[in-house]
């Protein structure tokens, strides 16, 4: 009787933190997600009370919530930010995904002259701050688009298109191109680690049963690697999906800015207006692909895949 | 039907040499097994038969024709490893016909069109189905590994090497992971196996119960040689060492140090507790 009060007890704090813990979580998103239904004169009225579209269902009520992510949306082109923003992600997510787990996969599993080399190169990656090639990366890009624009002028005369004029500043494949770049340490580096878990001899069963190392690769090695292919999905994801110093310094035109560059902008007319039921509906749309993304994938992180393949 | 043939076969792994030199016929058709304390040299040696593993020196040839320089997929052989390995994510179905959907051969059309399926869906599914039918798999061919047992796992790993109908089937310890009756009841249904199918086997285990009931030779080995080949009754009565006289046999074999003398034309062993005279035979021999 007494050890079962004292489990209860402790059963019991453990239970108030991790609610205080819940609540100082959860709260900041459930307030983002009821304040995009006011307007800027009720936020400032009474910060945390519920909308009017909870406590007083009208008309007019759902208008402001309606008005809020209409002059996200379409007014400050949030659509637009939305397809670049999925279109720049996606593109470098496909770019880290497959070249981090071929690199992952080579240095997990093959035996060469200057694997640890490779190895500690992809890490050394880990430790310069992006912050601090952001200026030579300028100016090397600068560089690199002159002499594309050069190298392909000939080419260009000969299709008869003119004057090309390639240019990775502005552009989506540049900063696709940064992303791919400053993700791949941190992918090699966690999915080195896990193909190095996979037992060697589904390789070599695929090898006898005359799998080339393509088709070992695709077939068997990737389908087993699910687990830490999300992982480092969602960790690019959420990364890339919220990167904001890159896409500031390396997009200029409005028709290119992604979500979070979307996002600084209202934040940036709000010092004159503070419009602050919009800068709320736009948070909202930033943060639902996050959501999303991380609900989808996380059931899939959990499960373990290699179960069954081996005895164990 | 093969004969596979060791010449000199070493393999040295950063200066330590696991196998140093070994010669060895496995004749068409015969059961060989490799046994061995851990550490002798067993296993590298069949994962240099199966190309899993590049020899340092020496020639292995497989009916008749030198692989030392040919792929594992290309020398005709089939392998089931001791944790089976078979591919999680794949039905039983598509683990036994990976292998065979993969095959190809020269189309003769120009690239990229110069390789053809060796064999057609129904081929394959023939092959699977027959497969299945003999290890009794015909019900479990939409499940997946982790939904079978051990014993269930072992014979998708068999199937799948009985599928490609290999000159050779080399196995590695293929039972140790399963429980003790079941052992028993996989090793005689390999050997029925064997006997259906008639192909070259190449065995690997430590267990030399198993050894002595399933080898039509026996290969005892012992730090990177081979110490005796023989048949498994030929082991056990005429050992040609002293490894092989205390490894083989349960209880193993009693050895004594003995000081002869000779005394009235005989030959005497004196154990210090008890003294026996040798046979004429023998004693012709130590003289």
């Amino acid at each position: 009787m007494h050890s079962r009060n004292r489990l209860t007890l402790s059963g019991g704090i453990r239970y108030v933190i991790l609610v205080a813990y819940l609540v100082v979580v959860v709260f900041p998103l459930i307030w983002v997600f009821y304040t995009s239904a006011k307007n800027t004169q009720q936020i400032y009225n009474q910060p945390f009370a519920l909308p009017e579209i909870i406590t007083h269902p009208s008309a007019k009520s759902l208008e402001i919530l309606q008005t809020n992510y209409h002059r996200a949306w379409s007014d400050n082109h949030f659509g637009l930010y939305f397809l670049n923003s999925i279109k720049v992600v996606s593109i470098s997510l496909f770019g880290i995904l497959l070249l981090g787990s071929m690199a992952a996969y080579v240095l997990a599993r093959f035996e060469f002259r200057g694997r640890n080399f490779i190895y500690y190169l992809f890490l050394s990656g880990l430790l310069i701050p992006m912050q601090l090639i952001l200026i030579p990366l300028f100016f090397q890009y600068s560089s690199m688009s002159e002499f594309l624009t050069r190298a392909f002028a000939p080419l260009a005369r000969l299709l008869g298109k003119g004057e090309l004029t390639v240019s990775l500043h502005d552009s989506h494949e540049g900063l696709i191109l940064i992303y791919i770049a400053a993700s791949l340490p941190f992918t090699v580096f966690t999915l080195t680690a896990f193909l190095r878990t996979l037992p060697s001899e589904m390789r070599e069963a695929a090898q006898i049963d005359g799998a080339s190392e393509y088709k070992i690769f695709f077939s068997v090695m990737m389908p087993l690697a699910k687990p830490g292919l999300v992982t480092v999905a969602i960790f690019n994801f959420l990364g890339l999906w919220n990167e904001y110093l890159f896409g500031l310094v390396f997009l200029n035109s409005n028709s290119l800015k992604t979500l979070p560059l979307g996002l600084a902008s209202i934040g940036m007319q709000a010092q004159y207006k503070s419009d602050y039921g919009l800068l709320f509906a736009g948070l909202v749309i930033v943060m639902i692909p996050t959501l999303a993304v991380y609900s989808f994938l996380q059931e899939k992180l959990t499960r373990g895949i290699t179960v069954g393949a081996i005895k164990g | 039907m093969a004969r596979v043939l060791l010449k000199d076969l070493t393999k040295t792994f950063n200066k330590v040499q696991a196998v140093k030199g070994i010669n060895l016929e496995i004749r068409d058709q015969e059961f060989m097994v490799l046994v061995g304390p851990s550490g002798c040299g067993k296993t590298t040696a069949l994962r240099m038969i199966a190309g899993l593993e590049e020899s340092s020196s020496g020639e292995i040839s497989i009916d008749e024709r030198v692989v030392n320089d040919v792929s594992p997929k290309d020398r005709d052989i089939a392998m089931v490893f001791q944790n089976y390995a078979l591919y999680p994510h794949m039905t039983v179905y598509d683990n036994m016909s990976f292998g065979l959907k993969l095959k190809r051969e020269p189309s003769g059309k120009p690239w990229p069109m110069n390789a053809k399926r060796t064999y057609t869906k129904e081929e394959i599914d023939r092959r699977v189905q027959q497969a299945a039918e003999i290890l009794g798999l015909k019900p479990l061919l939409q499940r997946k590994p982790k939904e079978l047992s051990g014993g269930q796992r072992q014979r998708v790993a068999l199937g799948r090497a009985i599928v490609r109908h290999p000159k050779v089937f080399l196995m590695d310890e293929p039972l140790s992971n399963l429980d003790a009756k079941l052992r028993v009841q996989t090793r005689a249904e390999l050997i029925k196996l064997h006997r259906r199918l008639g192909i070259t086997t190449v065995y690997v285990t430590h267990d030399q119960v198993e050894a002595m009931t399933m080898g039509d030779r026996i290969a005892v080995m012992s730090n990177g040689l081979i110490q005796q080949v023989d048949k498994p009754l030929t082991l056990y009565n005429h050992p040609t060492n002293l490894f092989v006289a205390t490894f083989i046999g349960s209880p193993s074999m009693n050895v004594f140090t003995v000081t002869l003398s000779e005394s009235d034309g005989a030959v005497y062993a004196d154990a210090g507790a008890f003294k026996v005279a040798l046979k004429a035979e023998q004693a012709r021999m130590i003289r």
